[in-house]
């Protein structure tokens, strides 16, 4: 670390967390998780909190916090099945709020802006290693449950008649998720991180013939992305994050192949 | 053609369902059989793809059960083949024809009828489109595919859910064709349709649902009844 130059870090990280958030994002939009996804953004907030006021790891709280909320989802979509959507979203907004109410009253200082936004000229090892977990734990995911990610992406009720485990498969996703969105908190924040997850794989699913495909050409317009943003912050002295969410916006017009005589 | 004789490949006890307040199915007794191929048909609402889930193991009845001899279906589900209705499956989903029929495939040999995925494609005339995306195909080649990945489930009882609903007539009669050999194979194929009048005599057997079982029997001993049955379709579904 002690040998590279100081925009060294930051570029490896940005690199890394494109390709992270992009290839995890693919499976997420193909499985229908992307409201659930922005959910557990939103929902580590509250144990960001508590974790500062304990003097504890922020990350590890907010890991914790993001699963519950999405635990918690799951658990009322269960029970209100038609109305999963209007549930995801209750359930972040309530997550947000707590989050909020907490800071209040535990009279606790958080740099909101960093934490919405990220800042990637700060990252340090630490977030470097964070980010490596969540990638291990995402390969580890997608290297054993391929077969049924594919399964239950593409004919859900097939897979839940072949005997693949819907929910097993989605509470294993939600962990997964919840660690690469706290391993981009200081890249992109917790707002932006949804932009890094979504138009990447937006794009790299077009014209795939296979997930692996798709996951791997959107992991490369990820790192594409996140390289771009933060190589123009630096030029135009902007914060990175924006400039990677607006860069992720623009990917939206690039021009779309057409996939179907349908 | 099949004859009362066969042999039994499912047997539906007393099924009764709800969903909420809302009864779907109310004491169904139905037995199919191998080598027969049956149309179930009603009216939209009518619980035809409720029975199918149930009799698959995938929707446990509020009432009654489901055997495979004296298996619950429950225990043996790998043994019944579902192909769901074409709005279930993502048709953008990043995959080719051939890969969405291995993904029915069973890991490990042994099904009653062995049948590779590619010579599944092959039986439904989609061969040579094996390598295409899913979403490139026309909305009739996306059914034949389904089809392909019940066939390649080798299971030896088939349920399928509107396997027709989206083929021109000439598609339709080779896909009819299709399950004809299958069930003169062996095969207890059930499928549910909104065929009328003459189409229906492709088939071995027709049941008419309505929640409950309202006729049962050859397509010709059903025609005089259907009548009845399209008349009160034409007032509204129930």
């Amino acid at each position: 670390m002690e040998a590279l130059p100081w925009w060294g870090l930051p570029l490896i990280f940005a690199l890394l967390e494109g390709a992270l958030c992009s290839c995890v994002g693919t499976v997420l939009l193909t499985q229908r998780r992307i409201l659930q996804a922005n959910l557990i953004a939103n929902g580590v907030l509250p144990g960001l909190a508590i974790a500062v006021a304990l003097q504890l790891d922020p990350a590890i709280g907010g890991w914790v916090s993001g699963l519950a909320a999405a635990l918690v989802s799951e658990r009322l979509i269960r029970s209100h099945q038609h109305q999963q959507e209007a549930v995801q979203n209750t359930v972040l907004a309530g997550a947000l709020a707590i989050g909020v109410l907490l800071l209040a009253l535990l009279q606790q200082r958080v740099e909101l802006e960093a934490l919405l936004f990220g800042d990637l000229l700060i990252a340090g090892g630490r977030d470097l290693l964070q980010t490596l977990i969540a990638a291990a734990a995402a390969l580890a995911l997608i290297g054993t449950q391929y077969q049924r990610l594919v399964f239950s992406g593409v004919d859900p009720e097939g897979a839940e008649a072949a005997g693949v485990p819907i929910h097993q498969l989605r509470t294993l996703l939600a962990v997964v998720t919840t660690l690469v969105i706290v391993s981009a908190i200081s890249a992109v924040g917790i707002i932006l991180v949804i932009a890094l997850l979504c138009a990447p794989a937006v794009v790299g699913l077009n014209q795939a013939s296979s997930l692996s495909g798709a996951m791997v050409r959107a992991s490369a317009i990820g790192s594409s992305c996140s390289l771009g943003g933060f190589g123009l912050a630096l030029l135009l002295d902007l914060p990175p994050g924006p400039v990677i969410g607006l860069l992720c916006l623009l990917l939206l017009w690039l021009p779309k192949p057409d996939q179907s005589m349908n | 053609m099949t004859s009362n004789s066969s042999a039994i490949a499912l047997e539906a006890k007393a099924v009764s369902h709800r969903f909420g307040s809302q009864d779907v199915l109310d004491s169904i007794n139905l037995k199919l059989r191998q080598g027969e191929l049956t149309a179930l048909i009603g009216p939209n609402g009518a619980g035809k793809s409720t029975l199918l889930h149930v009799l698959q193991g995938l929707l446990k009845p509020s009432q009654g059960d489901v055997f495979v001899g004296d298996t619950p279906v429950t225990s043996c589900r790998h043994r019944i083949a579902l192909m769901p209705q074409r709005g279930r499956i993502d048709w953008s989903f990043p995959i080719t024809a051939l890969d969405m029929v291995r993904l029915r495939k069973p890991k490990t040999a042994g099904g009653c009828f062995e049948v590779s995925a590619e010579e599944a494609l092959e039986r439904v005339g989609l061969r040579e489109r094996a390598k295409e995306r899913l979403g490139r195909l026309s909305g009739g080649q996306q059914q034949r595919v389904l089809l392909a990945g019940a066939i390649a489930q080798n299971a030896a009882t088939m349920l399928l859910d509107e396997p027709c609903s989206a083929l021109d007539p000439p598609s339709r009669e080779r896909v009819i064709a299709l399950l004809q050999s299958l069930a003169q194979e062996g095969r207890s194929i059930c499928l549910t349709s909104h065929d009328w009048g003459p189409a229906l005599m492709g088939y071995d057997r027709v049941i008419v649902l309505d929640r409950q079982i309202l006729f049962d029997g050859s397509p010709q001993d059903v025609g005089e009844q259907l009548k009845d049955l399209m008349s009160a379709a034409k007032r509204g579904p129930n």
